[in-house]
């Protein structure tokens, strides 16, 4: 047995937090996702109806152009049905960006085979999940209540005080409708990404599955003579739990509470689908 | 801190698939080689001691630290897998650095660090081209380059020296050795069972999931007692030796060199015979030269393992 010098010395300087160590994943996978220009066009696009929004406030607050136009203002009235138009839109615009954006998250470190390198390190699979899906929850954010929210700010601006006051809870209905959609969309790319492995095909999954999940629902509907079939619809389930959101009474088929109830247990398997795939080494059986 | 690599009755299932059975291991400093046939159990052993996969049974420690422990032990230790596990579209320095802020370095030091690490696997010239365009050797050495860069003391490499030419191999051996020689704890799989005997310090032999093995290698050899020792010897009188031997009970084979010179012997006590053989020379014989024959780790497998999957 070789006689040790014991002179090791391990680094030994400042560490950093260890909640802010995702941020590490968020800031490489956002830098990888704008090196397409696809992805950066469709980014810019996303902003043109949130301009149109803000074109229809200026003009639904002035006189003169609406005199121009010939219009009535109680066509363009600013309410929580405005809003709702806003996020619906928004939303889809959402849905498309991360069919394209989310699975190359997570799938090319599942087909390289680099997690180990990931989690041989003081960094758990929860924050690998969160790292990854931080990137599409700042992205859809950016595209969803962030603009919402600045446009509210410019449209109780123009208002008064006291449409503020009557309005100020579509702020928090904004916030939250987004923060449902981007959880179900981070959630669901990052899981399927997760078990295809292959960012095309896991992309298209997910738009495939929306339309399948809504025709299952008519189908189920249609000849069982039930309205069960609609909490297989995601589209549907959010539509319900949007129209709660913002007061507007559309006739649901199912209630919002059990809309919140099946979209919890959506994300509640798509949260148990990832913690499947992302482990260190994959157990074949 | 505590000075060992501890497994206490560890067993690993896959399933209803063995990959580790009834491991007690105690893992002391220097270089520790990991040898078995494919399917053995390196590998899970390996990611059982970084805490990548979790024993079904059993209790595991590194350094005083549970593998469960990721904050504390990912401190000192280091790990570089066999397999080409790189995330997309890196540089060789991108690749140290990334991981190094995953680590929880300030960006500063990650730098620094990185480029400590880069240097001191040969890496620098290429450091700033994509691990894509790698050759095979480059990529193994990058890998290592990972692992070692915070400066671990328990340094976990699978399969380091595959895929490597010569003139890097010795490089990369001498890079564990140094490591070692700073008292670190390095612990490698391999199949390259020359190289494996020549840097090791101490072996563990594993077979079908289980340990069959572990400790020095003479010693390991010594304990071998349904093999009997072979022992090489270069004498002036090879024949006279050899009749004299075979008047002991010890002594079951010995067969003449054909230049006359010396003579290759199977004796089942290894250390009656050396009393002898002083006795010889006192009388007169010239010895020139007594070297033990299978007392190396290429012999102890084929003993305990057999001689499938041997490189040699």
């Amino acid at each position: 047995m070789a006689v040790y010098r014991r002179n090791y010395r391990p680094y030994s300087g400042k560490q950093t937090p260890e909640w802010s160590r995702f941020l590490v994943l968020f800031r490489y996978s956002r830098r990888n996702l704008f090196r397409s220009k696809f992805l950066t066009v469709f980014f810019v696009l996303c902003f043109f109806w949130p301009i149109a929004c803000l074109a229809w406030i200026y003009v639904a607050h002035s006189a003169a152009v609406l005199a121009k136009l010939g219009l009535p203002a109680e066509i363009l009235a600013i309410d929580n049905k405005f809003f709702l138009l806003y996020i619906t839109v928004q939303g889809v615009l959402s849905f498309f960006m991360t069919a394209f954006a989310g699975p190359g998250l997570i799938s090319p470190d599942l087909a390289n085979g680099s997690l180990p390198l990931y989690f041989c390190r003081p960094f758990s699979r929860a924050e690998y999940v969160l790292g990854k899906s931080s990137v599409l929850g700042i992205l859809l954010s950016q595209i969803t209540w962030i603009p919402g929210v600045i446009l509210f700010i410019i449209q109780a601006s123009f208002a008064g005080a006291s449409w503020t006051r009557d309005n100020i809870w579509i702020v928090g209905s904004l916030v939250l409708s987004s923060l449902i959609l981007i959880a179900i969309l981070s959630l669901l790319s990052t899981a399927l990404s997760a078990w295809v492995k292959w960012r095309i095909v896991a992309g298209a999954l997910l738009v495939a599955v929306v339309p399948f999940g809504a025709g299952l629902a008519e189908a189920i509907n249609a000849v069982l003579r039930i309205d069960a079939g609609h909490f297989l619809d995601l589209r549907y389930l959010m539509a319900t739990v949007w129209t709660n959101l913002f007061l507007v009474d559309n006739g649901r088929a199912i209630s919002a509470g059990q809309a919140w109830i099946a979209i919890l247990v959506y994300c509640l398997f798509c949260l148990w689908l990832l913690m499947r795939k992302v482990r260190a080494y994959e157990v074949i059986r | 801190m505590s000075g060992r690599i501890i497994f206490e009755d560890v067993s690993k299932f896959y399933g209803e698939i063995l990959g580790v059975n009834r491991v007690n291991l105690s893992i002391p400093a220097g270089i520790t080689s990991l040898v078995g046939p494919n399917g053995s159990g390196k590998t899970t052993l390996m990611n059982l001691m970084t805490g990548l996969v979790k024993p079904s049974r059993g209790r595991i420690e590194v350094l005083g630290y549970p593998t469960d422990d990721a904050e504390n032990l990912f401190k000192f230790v280091g790990y570089s897998t066999q397999f080409d596990a790189f995330p997309k579209g890196l540089t060789g320095f991108q690749f140290i650095y990334s991981y190094l802020c995953l680590s929880g370095m300030p960006l500063r030091d990650a730098e620094r660090t990185a480029w400590q690490a880069i240097e001191r696997v040969n890496m620098v010239d290429a450091a700033s081209r994509k691990v894509a365009a790698y050759s095979k050797g480059m990529r193994q050495r990058i890998r290592l380059a990972q692992a070692l860069a915070h400066n671990p003391k328990v340094l976990v490499l699978d399969e380091p020296l595959n895929g490597l030419d010569p003139l890097a191999r010795s490089e990369m051996i001498a890079l564990f050795r140094a490591s070692a020689a700073e008292g670190s704890y390095v612990i490698i799989s391999s199949h390259i069972l020359h190289e494996v005997d020549v840097i090791s310090d101490q072996v563990i032999l594993l077979s079908n999931g289980y340990v069959v093995a572990e400790g020095q290698i003479q010693s390991v050899r010594n304990e071998i007692q349904e093999h009997p020792t072979q022992i090489l010897i270069r004498c002036d009188r090879p024949r006279e030796l050899a009749a004299k031997l075979f008047e002991s009970e010890y002594t079951i084979e010995a067969s003449i060199h054909n230049d006359g010179r010396g003579l290759l012997l199977k004796t089942r006590d290894a250390d009656r015979f050396y009393l002898a053989l002083n006795q010889f020379a006192l009388n007169g014989m010239q010895i020139e030269s007594i070297a033990p024959a299978d007392d190396d780790v290429l012999s102890v497998y084929e003993y305990l393992i057999g001689n499938e999957e041997v490189v040699r």
